[in-house]
């Protein structure tokens, strides 16, 4: 009985304990490895679809890790497991499995450490499975850190290389910073709701000052601009392309990212909506527009095939996030289980190219490969249609979605999504025009073959996902969220708006870049595209200025007190003191013997009178 | 039984002393037989005590009562084991003294933290303090004498004020045990100079922690010492000042406050200056030892955090009590590995300057395994030890909070009104989790110089490691592991 | 008979210049000397007592003994003094007292 009811706690525990056993154990074996992760992320997603049809064994059990006599500060690891939850795991797991098998085909021949690879996937699950069934903020932290450190592990995997090695180390140090802000958020709320336990948090927030709300949501909300990327804190993202791209599928574009998102849900859903205060939601919809608008230009001007979907992720995350500043968590969630499907499938399609490509990640030493992988490409055009919102597939119900709840709320975050929409457009069909239609431009492009079975086969799993998971007879039953019913569709000013801006980012597309006849960027070459190419040179002013500039100068700076100021005045300063006061008293050796008389005379006169008066 | 604890290691340094039995091997041998009483007597139920003699009147005795005791002990005997294990002497004499000194400081650790007679407390920890000047004097880098010096002027000088602070509240209390002190604080006697007292006893123990601004003889010393020196002073022995100070909060319990009270804002202004400023000194550091040595200065910062916690809310705070305890434990196996494994790298690279190194990780990928693994630990990460320690002391310092419910329309006005109703344990909290964020950057950054990237000059050199170094650094690594899993509150 | 009071001025008397004489005088035997004479003045105040608290004639035998105790260690402070001044001459050829301060610097 008690066994059969910690069944859920196998989401954890197994892709855990096989990460340990892949890395310590398999460690000279890389295929042991492989079949054992895959074994494991197999298992929790039968486990996972099991739960979702029905089975079921009760309530987990809690485990209290850090006892404490005070029952709120206790660190509890309990789980969750309302759809909102279970979902997820669906889409997490789901996923996982994919990429996994994917990994399979795509590492083939690799000759990093196999094994420490496939840990760090299985760890990935064990830390996302956490983030997603904690039933807890402090649970929530410690897989938010430990996906960190799993992205961490997973984009340095070829660490010989210094460029990947930066990349790793810049993507766990930012998310620190976002972490800075998610651990205060965690404490403030422990100080305000009295308790971590998302099931307690209810109905506190109408006892709450506004400002307090604001400031403990914003805090919260740090957690998510770190972990989903967000502006000013997105600097990670496009430099994680570095790792592995089914890394960069199931991490940097399907799940880990949207964590963020996720974890705001959760709050709407166990604070109330009420919670979040009109100014916290303006600050989060407006971090998600400028994120959304930011990262969709930039998308514009990147050659590389995965940095151009990297910022295609941002921005995605940043609807996303804009969603959920408008209180509009159902819409958000919508788009992120839409999104993590179809951004799973372009994300492996790419890794796929890439292979076949022989590592020819440049879009403009590609093209032709239409005819060469054409089951490859049209999956990938089936998760662009999907991206850029062509009417019937899925992408395109849950930006409906969120245009519709903008336009409700405050019609400057709809324009501004149109916009961004037109921008996605343009940029998805300038990558698919250069990279698959034309003349093949480099060898590269000229020799490749279409995708192996393992690669394939998940790229088609998605491609049906990405045309079929808006529709809401699969969509009712899987988007996670409580009580979740597909988008109504209806026409009216938000479907021609963004019928508009589809057309127009299709014409531009076409007026620009043809039919794959260019060999070279027509929009390049100008100071504009320098900038966007140069990331509007934000990277550069981090690197330079934050982080060359005012932290080494101010770390340098405090050294030089330390040693010099604080040694010197303690340490220095003590040894002259001694050395002053010794010259000081030395004029009492005066050396003579009859003043040492006199003195030792008056000394004893001044003792005997002392004790004959007892003063 | 306890005696043994004291008694073996002190024995087998007699041996290698006198009889010139071969020093490694003796100082196995006791520190095995070291581990295996110490575990039975840390697992054992029952907190056991025994009577050694009697002082003054007062009985002298060793106990596991006391609440730190146990955690400590264990840490005390797993660091010396691995510490006697991973030690690599340049010739059998250095290596005869090496293990003398390493027993020795173990003994007077283990003494210490398992004294209840206050002047044979802190008679111990004297006794261990010595053999770490003159190794670091003999044996150590870079500027040996200097160094040694400091550290002696540092170190001497505070445990004077200690001393002066320990007789007079001892006076005052009439007491000269913790347990004679705790059935005083029952009677209700408090010493009159609290003020004094308190001011003597913080910077005494302060500087032997390396409370800023007394911390600069701790990362130097570090760097300086031979690697089984650094690993017990930096891992065990550096705790013996916030073992002094949580014990005397404990002993003295609701009334804690009354004795550390006056002192607490400005503890925790100078603790910020451990994690803030040392910080930001780890964050300049160029050479590994100097830059771990920060480290440590700098994570004591939050221990001291603990205690601020523990004292603002009348030791009615037993979160942060434990959480101490915990990052005490984890902190002392983390800097210990670390510290193991400065010393690994400098024998395979025979430089640790972070600038000429690189790409270790592909030629030792143990070695990178275990160090990130160290590295990881020490900046915090969930499942590994130092985590639980660091998050419980974050949450006990908002745990006795009640916050002022603010009400403003404006809500800039309302934020600030926010800021100011925090107290100032909330306040240090804040600043004192951007530590989270400068660990990381120096520690990934190190990382970063010394395993990955392409494979540089000094990397080229490294061959192999040797069964006991990766003997002595997995069994350090499996402790940190173990008790990131399941923490050691029970004990 | 006397009275004591005499006895005690001759004592002062003797005490005042041997004080005198150690305080002033640079050559260690007369300094030396002077120490003798405040002995001295001890012992005579000591016997003045001895007879003036004494009963029908018979003296207070106590302070007698214990000036014969203070002769005795003087003659055996004596006898170390001079051999202590013999070898300062030796050593540095002079007795005088200001030459005894090499630990000054």
């Amino acid at each position: 009985m008690n066994m059969i009811q910690n069944l859920p706690w196998l989401f954890l525990l197994l892709p855990l304990v096989v990460a340990a056993i892949d890395w310590v154990c398999f460690n000279k074996h890389p295929r042991m490895a492989a079949t054992l992760s895959l074994l494991s992320a197999a298992a929790t997603f039968g486990l996972c679809v099991a739960y979702l049809t029905g089975l079921q064994t009760g309530t987990p059990g809690i485990y209290t890790w850090v006892p404490c006599s005070i029952e709120q500060l206790c660190l509890h690891l309990g789980l969750v497991m309302d759809p909102l939850a279970m979902r997820m795991m669906l889409v997490v797991t789901g996923i996982g499995l994919l990429v996994h098998f994917f990994s399979i085909g795509y590492m083939k021949g690799d000759s990093s450490n196999l094994s420490r690879y496939y840990a760090g996937l299985s760890i990935f699950m064990f830390s996302m499975s956490t983030i997603v069934l904690a039933d807890n903020l402090a649970m929530t932290f410690i897989g938010w850190e430990m996906v960190g450190f799993s992205s961490y592990l997973l984009i340095g995997h070829w660490f010989h290389k210094t460029s990947a090695a930066e990349a790793a180390k810049k993507a766990f140090i930012t998310n620190r910073v976002g972490d800075f802000g998610f651990l205060l958020g965690i404490l403030l709320t422990l100080g305000f709701f009295g308790t971590m336990n998302f099931a307690d948090m209810g109905g506190k927030a109408a006892t709450l000052a506004p400002a307090v709300l604001t400031v403990t949501i914003v805090c919260l909300f740090c957690g998510a601009v770190g972990k989903s990327a967000q502006f000013p804190l997105h600097v990670w993202l496009p430099d994680a392309m570095e790792g592995p791209t089914p890394v960069s599928a199931l991490i940097h574009a399907a799940t880990m990212v949207a964590a963020g998102v996720y974890m705001l849900v959760r709050l709407q859903v166990s604070m109330g909506t009420e919670a979040f205060t009109e100014t916290a939601c303006t600050i989060i919809a407006s971090v998600g527009a400028i994120t959304a608008v930011l990262a969709a230009i930039m998308a514009v001007q990147q050659d590389d095939i995965k940095r151009v979907l990297a910022y295609s992720t941002l921005s995605q995350l940043g609807y996303m996030v804009m969603a959920v500043g408008l209180l509009a968590g159902e819409a958000a969630m919508f788009h992120l289980y839409t999104h993590a499907w179809f951004k799973a499938l372009l994300f492996l399609g790419a890794g796929a190219i890439i292979v076949c490509c022989h590592h020819e990640q440049d879009i403009w030493k590609m093209g032709g490969l239409r005819k060469r992988m054409p089951l490859t490409v049209l999956c990938f055009m089936m998760g662009t249609c999907a991206l850029i919102a062509i009417p019937g597939f899925s992408g395109f119900f849950s930006k409906e979605a969120i245009l519709d709840a903008a336009l409700a709320k405050n019609p400057v975050f709809f324009w501004v999504g149109a916009g961004v929409a037109a921008l996605t457009t343009f940029y998805m069909l300038r990558l698919c025009i250069v990279a698959f239609m034309g003349p093949a431009r480099d060898h590269g492009a000229e020799h490749a073959k279409e995708a192996s079975f393992t690669m394939a086969l998940p790229l088609l799993v998605l491609a049906v996902m990405a045309i079929i998971s808006g529709y809401g007879f699969i969509a009712n039953d899987l988007v996670p969220f409580n009580g979740f019913h597909a988008h109504g569709f209806e026409l009216g000013l938000p479907f021609y708006v963004s019928m508009g801006s589809l057309a127009v980012g299709i014409l531009l597309a076409l007026a620009v870049y043809g039919l794959g006849g260019r060999t070279r960027d027509p929009l390049a070459g100008n100071c504009i595209s320098k900038a966007l190419r140069n990331r509007l040179y934000i990277d550069a002013l981090y690197d330079k200025v934050l982080i060359g500039g005012i932290q080494q100068v101010f770390a340098n700076l405090i050294q030089f007190f330390d040693s010099y100021i604080i040694r010197g005045i303690i340490c220095k300063g003590l040894v002259w003191l001694t050395v002053r006061i010794g010259y000081l008293c030395s004029w009492i050796q005066c050396g003579s013997l009859r003043a040492y008389t006199l003195v030792s005379g008056i000394g004893l006169i001044i003792l005997v009178l002392l004790l004959a008066y007892q003063f | 039984m306890l005696i043994w604890l004291i008694l073996v290691p002190v024995i087998a340094a007699a041996c290698i002393g006198l009889l010139k039995t071969p020093g490694r091997l003796t100082a196995l041998v006791s520190a095995a037989c070291s581990l295996l009483v110490g575990m039975y007597a840390v697992l054992a139920p029952e907190s056991c005590s025994e009577c050694l003699s009697t002082f003054c009147g007062t009985p002298v005795q060793l106990t596991l009562g006391l609440p730190l005791s146990r955690i400590m002990v264990l840490l005390s005997i797993l660091v010396t084991f691995a510490a006697v294990v991973g030690m690599k002497a340049p010739n059998a004499d250095a290596e005869r003294s090496w293990a003398i000194s390493a027993l020795l400081i173990s003994t007077g650790a283990i003494g210490a933290f398992m004294s209840d007679n206050i002047i044979a407390f802190y008679g111990f920890h004297e006794l261990a303090l010595i053999p770490t000047f003159i190794m670091i004097g003999c044996y150590g880098r870079g500027d040996r004498r200097n160094i040694a010096w400091t550290a002696t002027i540092y170190l001497g000088l505070a445990s004077m004020v200690l001393l002066a602070g320990l007789l007079l509240l001892c006076s005052e209390m009439h007491a000269w045990s913790f347990s004679g002190m705790a059935a005083s604080v029952q009677a209700g006697i408090m010493p009159g100079s609290t003020c004094l007292i308190a001011a003597l006893l913080l910077v005494g123990f302060g500087t032997l922690v390396s409370l800023f601004p007394f911390h600069t003889w701790a990362a130097p010393a570090y760097a300086s010492a031979p690697t089984p020196i650094a690993m017990l002073h930096a891992g065990v022995l550096k705790k013996f000042g916030l073992y002094g100070l949580f014990t005397l909060a404990a002993v003295f319990g609701p009334k804690c406050q009354e004795l550390f009270g006056c002192w607490n804002n400005w503890l925790l202004v100078l603790l910020l200056g451990n994690v803030l400023w040392v910080g930001y000194v780890t964050i300049s550091r160029t050479r590994l030892d100097s830059m771990l040595g920060n480290s440590s200065v700098m994570h004591m910062g939050y221990i001291f955090l603990a205690f601020a916690a523990y004292i603002a809310c009348n030791g009615n705070n037993e979160l942060a009590f434990q959480g101490a305890a915990m990052l005490m434990l984890a902190h002392g196996l983390t800097i210990a590995l670390l510290f193991l494994l400065t010393g690994q790298i400098e024998a395979q690279t025979r430089t640790l300057e972070l600038d000429s190194m690189g790409g270790l990780g592909s030629k030792l990928p143990a070695l990178g395994f275990l160090f990130g693994l160290a590295g990881m630990a020490s900046i915090g990460l969930p499942l590994l030890a130092n985590f639980v320690g660091e998050f419980s002391i974050f949450v006990s310092c908002f745990a006795g909070w009640k916050p002022a419910l603010v009400n403003c329309d404006c809500w800039l006005a309302g934020v600030a009104n926010f800021f100011g109703g925090m107290g100032p344990v909330q306040l240090a909290t804040i600043g004192a989790l951007w530590g989270l964020v400068i660990s990381a950057i120096y520690m990934l950054r190190a990382f970063f110089r010394i395993f990955e990237g392409p494979v540089g000059a000094a990397s080229e050199r490294a061959t192999k490691l040797t069964v006991l170094d990766i003997v002595a650094a997995c069994f350090l690594a499996a402790f940190i592991v173990l008790f990131g899993i399941v923490p050691p509150t029970c004990l | 008979m006397i009275p004591l009071a005499h006895y005690l001025i001759l004592s002062g008397i003797l005490f005042s210049i041997g004080l005198a004489g150690v305080l002033i005088r640079k050559n260690i035997i007369v300094v030396f000397m002077c120490l003798e004479m405040m002995l001295t003045a001890a012992n005579v105040a000591l016997v003045a007592f001895s007879r003036a608290q004494g009963t029908a004639g018979v003296p207070v035998y106590d302070a007698q003994v214990l000036s014969l105790f203070i002769t005795g260690i003087a003659a055996a402070e004596v006898a170390i003094g001079l051999a202590l001044i013999v070898a300062m001459f030796r050593a540095r050829r002079t007795v005088e007292s200001t030459a005894l301060n090499t630990l000054k610097d």
